[in-house]
C-alpha cells in the first residue's frame, strides 16, 4: 500500500513556524501510523516523535491524526488512507511544541497535582474490597496519561481532564479516606461532570467510562 | 553540576519501588529516558506471584522457582523472592493498587506457568499498568525529584567507587553531571536486540552496557526468555494470563500438541518448555500456514474474556484483526525477558561502591536459566524495595564522594567521539541498517534453538558490525529530541550486550532452561551448574564461572 505521511515539522533553533513536509511510504496492511513514523524516520533522522510500547499502554505517541488527537501505535494507517488523501501528523494541540511532533508535557504531569493524586489509604483498611466496588475502579484505572483527553476537551472548572480521571478512580476507591468528598475538588457541577464523562468517552484511546456517582 | 544523595536510573517498577523505599529518609532522584508511567513495566500484563491462599505455601513457591529456573537460580535469593512476597503485596494494596479480588474481598489470584497453585495477583490483565501508575503516584506523594527524558551518558566511577553520572537532556540536548553517594541502575532489559521481541523500544539495555563499561561484572546473559504466545507478525504479548484463565494451544490440526511435550502442566509448562514446543511443532510441519500457531480462547466465552481478558482481547482485536471470542489468535514465541544482568548481592549493590542495581536490569539471580512468570513483577517490588533500603542505608552519614575528574574528563571524550562526519566502511550504512542485521543475526542464530557453529558465524558477524559501527558520526549536537543520536548510542548498547549474550551462549556447552544447544541437548551440572560471570578486560570480555548458591532443593530431572 502506497501512502504519503504528512507531518508537520518545526524545529526550534532554525524555524520560525511550521511546515508540512511530506514522506512517500509503502505501508503493510496491518501497519501502524507509529510503524510509518519510523519509516520517515528513517528516511530523516532528524525527524521527532516520542514512542516506547508500541501496544497502547504507556501512552508515548499521542499527537494530532488528520486533526484529532489519537495514539499513533493504536491507528492502522489502512484506517486513514482510504479516501488516497495523506496522513496528516501533527503536534499534539493545546501544548507548546518543542519540536516537530514532541510538546512539553511537563504542563500536563503538574496539572495532576490539581488534585490529590495517590490514595490516602483509610488506616483501618484491612486488606479486603468489595469485588463490585473493585471492578467500578477498573475502567478509570486503565488511564495511561497519554495527554489526549487534556489535548481534547476543557471541562471547565480548572482541575485537568487527566486529573479529574485519577481524582474520580481515587474519590470511588473505598480505601480512600476523603472518598466521595474529592469530588468537591473537581470545580463541577452533577451536569459539569456529566458532561465531562460524554466527551471523554468520545475520545480516550482507552474507552474509559467515569461511572455516575455512587448510589446513595 | 545537580546533586542527590540517591540517583535512580530508571523509573519502571523496581525503579520507582526503590524510590518510594528510600525517599523517607534520604534525597532521591529517578532519571528516565522516557516519563516513568511510559515504562515497559507497564506492558506486564498477567500478574505477581505471592504465596497467599490458604492451600499454597512459601516453601512451594520457592520449589517451583528452583525447578522452573533449571536449578541455576540462587536459593537465597529465591527464598528472599518468596518470603517477602505476601509482605510487599499487602504493601502495594495499602498504597492503593486496584487488584481484582475474590468473592470475599482478597486479591484475586490467577495460575501461571510452571506454578503449582494459582499464586499470581492480578488486576484483569493490566497487573504491571496498575503498579506502576500506583509507585508513579506514591512517589510523587514522597516528594521523588524525577528527571524524566534524561539518558544516562555514562557512570562515573572513581578508584573503583561511584561518584556519579553524566546525562543528557533530551529536551535540550545539554549534558550533565549529577553527583550522589549511590545510584541504582533499574533501567531493564535489553529486548531490541532482537527482531522478534515483546519489548518496547527503549528497552535497549543501556543501564547495563554502561555497568558494563564502567567496570561492573554482569551474568547469565545467554539466559534469555521468548515468550510463547506474541502476535504473528507484531510480537506484541499475549499475557501467559490468557492460558491461565484455560486457553489452548493448537497446531494445524486443531490438536492440542503440548501433551506431547508436557502432559501434567499441558500450556502452563515454564515458557522454555512452551516455546520449544511451538517451535517443533512449526519445524515438523504442523504450523498454520506453516509459520504459527493457535491460542485458542474460543472456548473461554466472551464474559470471561472481557472480565479477565480484556487487554488481551483489544490487543488481538486490534493488531490482528481477530476477536478471541470469536476466533483463535494467531500466535509464535519472541524474544520476552532477560534473566542476565547486572550482577548484585542480595541487597542490590554490585562490584562497585556505591552502584546497586534492581529488576530485569539486576541479575541476583532468581530466575536462573528461565523465569516463572509472574516472578519478575514480583522481582521488581522485592529486590527494589531492597535495594532502595541498602542505598538509603548507605547514604546516612556518609560523605558525598569527592567531585568526579578522571572518569568525567574520559566521559566527556567519548561523548565528543559520537559527532562529527561518518565514513561508513560500506556504502548505504547507517545505525538503521546496522540495527536490523544486529537483529536478523540474533534471532536467526542466537534464538530458542542454538547450534555452536551458528552462534560462532554470529559472533563474527557482530564482530564486523562494530566494526562498521565504529565509523559512524551523529551529525548534529545539542539538539532538542535528536533521536538520530539517541538511536546511535542505543544501537553501541546492543552492539555489547549481543556479543556478551551469543559468546556466553557458545560458551556454555550444554542445554539449561532457556538456553538450549541442539549440540549440547542434556544439561550437565558435573561441568555447568555455574553462572557465566562477565567482567570487561584489556582484550574484551572475560568469562568466568560464579558458584551457584544452593540450598535445600539439588538438582533433579525437570519434568512437567
Amino acid at each position: 500500500m502506497k501512502a504519503t505521511l504528512s507531518i508537520s515539522r518545526f524545529n526550534p533553533i532554525t524555524d520560525c513556524a511550521g511546515y508540512l513536509k511530506d514522506y512517500q511510504l509503502t505501508l503493510e496492511p496491518h501497519e501502524t501510523v507509529l510503524d510509518a513514523l519510523f519509516k520517515a524516520w528513517e528516511l530523516d533522522p532528524g525527524l521527532s516523535f516520542r514512542r516506547s510500547c508500541r501496544s497502547s499502554i504507556c501512552g508515548s505517541c499521542a499527537m494530532a491524526i488528520q486533526g484529532r488527537p489519537r495514539l499513533a501505535c493504536q491507528t492502522l494507517a489502512s484506517e486513514l488512507t482510504g479516501e488516497g488523501g495523506a496522513i496528516v501528523l501533527g503536534p499534539l494541540p493545546g501544548f507548546r511544541r518543542i519540536k516537530d511532533l514532541v510538546v512539553d508535557l511537563d504542563p500536563f504531569f503538574e496539572a495532576l497535582k490539581g488534585v490529590i493524586p495517590w490514595l490516602l489509604t483509610r488506616p483501618d483498611h484491612n486488606g479486603l474490597v468489595d469485588p463490585q466496588e473493585a471492578h467500578r475502579v477498573e475502567s478509570p484505572a486503565t488511564c495511561i496519561l497519554c495527554a489526549i483527553c487534556d489535548a481534547g476537551i476543557d471541562p471547565g472548572g480548572g482541575v485537568s481532564p487527566a486529573a479529574l480521571v485519577k481524582n474520580t478512580r481515587l474519590a470511588m476507591d473505598p480505601r480512600d479516606v476523603l472518598g466521595a468528598d474529592r469530588l468537591k475538588f473537581t470545580g463541577l457541577t452533577g451536569d459539569g461532570l456529566k458532561s465531562f464523562r460524554e466527551l471523554l468517552a468520545g475520545i480516550c484511546p482507552k474507552k474509559i467510562e467515569l461511572p455516575g456517582p455512587a448510589p446513595e | 553540576m545537580i546533586i542527590h544523595d540517591i540517583v535512580i536510573v530508571g523509573g519502571g517498577l523496581a525503579g520507582l519501588m526503590a524510590a518510594v523505599e528510600a525517599a523517607p529518609g534520604a534525597d532521591v532522584a529517578v532519571v528516565s529516558k522516557i516519563y516513568p508511567t511510559r515504562s515497559h513495566s507497564g506492558a506486564a500484563q498477567g500478574g505477581f506471584n505471592s504465596a497467599m491462599s490458604h492451600d499454597d505455601s512459601v516453601e512451594s513457591h520457592i520449589f517451583d522457582t528452583v525447578k522452573g529456573s533449571d536449578y541455576l537460580g540462587d536459593q537465597d535469593a529465591i527464598e528472599i523472592l518468596c518470603s517477602d512476597g505476601p509482605e510487599v503485596i499487602r504493601q502495594l494494596e495499602m498504597m492503593g493498587v486496584p487488584w481484582s479480588r475474590t468473592p470475599d474481598g482478597r486479591v484475586a489470584q490467577r495460575s501461571l506457568g510452571g506454578a503449582g497453585f494459582p499464586r499470581a495477583c492480578y488486576a484483569a490483565d493490566f497487573a504491571g499498568h496498575v503498579v506502576l501508575h500506583t509507585l508513579y503516584e506514591q512517589a510523587l506523594k514522597a516528594g521523588v525529584r524525577i528527571y524524566p527524558e534524561w539518558y544516562l551518558i555514562d557512570l562515573l566511577v572513581e578508584n573503583e567507587m561511584l561518584a556519579g553520572l553524566l546525562t543528557w537532556r533530551l529536551d535540550t540536548g545539554q549534558t550533565e553531571v549529577i553527583r550522589c553517594k549511590s545510584l541504582i541502575l533499574a533501567t531493564g532489559g535489553y529486548g531490541r536486540i532482537f527482531q522478534k521481541t515483546t519489548n518496547g523500544h527503549a528497552n535497549t539495555g543501556d543501564g547495563m552496557a554502561l555497568a558494563y563499561r564502567a567496570g561492573a561484572v554482569l551474568a547469565d546473559m545467554e539466559f534469555v526468555q521468548f515468550h510463547p504466545t506474541t502476535l504473528y507478525g507484531t510480537n506484541i504479548l499475549i499475557s501467559e494470563a490468557a492460558r491461565g484463565e484455560g486457553g489452548y494451544l493448537r497446531n494445524s490440526s486443531g490438536e492440542r500438541f503440548m501433551s506431547g511435550y508436557a502432559p501434567q502442566k499441558m500450556e502452563l509448562a515454564p515458557r522454555d518448555v512452551v516455546s520449544r514446543s511451538i517451535f517443533q511443532e512449526i519445524k515438523e510441519g504442523r504450523g498454520i500456514n506453516g509459520v504459527y500457531i493457535h491460542l485458542d480462547l474460543t472456548h473461554l466465552g466472551p464474559e470471561k474474556i472481557a472480565g479477565r481478558l480484556p487487554q488481551v482481547q483489544e490487543l488481538a482485536r486490534r493488531y490482528a484483526a481477530v476477536d478471541p471470542a470469536a476466533a483463535p489468535v494467531p500466535i509464535e514465541p519472541a524474544q520476552h525477558y532477560s534473566m542476565g544482568g547486572i550482577r548484585t548481592s542480595l541487597d542490590g549493590e554490585t562490584n562497585i561502591r556505591g552502584l546497586l542495581a534492581a529488576g530485569e536490569a539486576a541479575n541476583v539471580s532468581v530466575h536462573g536459566a528461565n523465569r516463572l512468570g509472574g516472578n519478575s513483577l514480583l522481582e521488581t517490588v522485592v529486590f527494589g524495595r531492597r535495594a532502595g533500603r541498602k542505598a538509603a542505608e548507605i547514604v546516612s552519614g556518609t560523605d558525598l564522594p569527592a567531585p568526579p575528574q578522571a572518569s568525567l574528563e574520559s566521559a566527556r571524550e567519548r561523548w565528543q567521539a559520537n559527532f562529527g562526519s561518518s565514513r561508513p566502511l560500506a556504502g548505504g550504512d547507517s545505525c538503521f541498517v546496522i540495527r536490523r542485521e544486529l537483529n536478523r543475526i540474533m534471532t536467526g542464530k542466537v534464538g530458542v534453538f542454538r547450534t555452536g557453529s551458528e552462534v560462532a558465524e554470529a559472533v563474527t558477524d557482530l564482530a564486523e558490525l562494530r566494526r562498521r559501527y565504529e565509523a559512524l558520526r551523529v551529525s548534529t549536537r545539542e539538539a532538542p529530541f535528536n533521536y538520530e543520536l539517541t538511536e546511535h548510542l542505543e544501537v553501541g548498547y546492543l552492539l555489547d550486550l549481543s556479543r556478551l549474550t551469543a559468546e556466553a551462549a557458545l560458551r556454555r556447552t550444554e542445554s539449561r532452561g532457556a538456553h538450549f544447544r541442539l549440540d549440547y541437548p542434556a544439561r550437565d551440572d558435573v561441568n555447568w551448574l555455574n553462572h557465566t560471570l562477565i567482567k570487561k578486560g584489556d582484550q574484551g570480555p572475560v568469562y568466568e564461572a560464579g558458584k551457584v548458591s544452593a540450598g535445600r532443593y539439588l538438582p533433579q530431572e525437570r519434568g512437567y
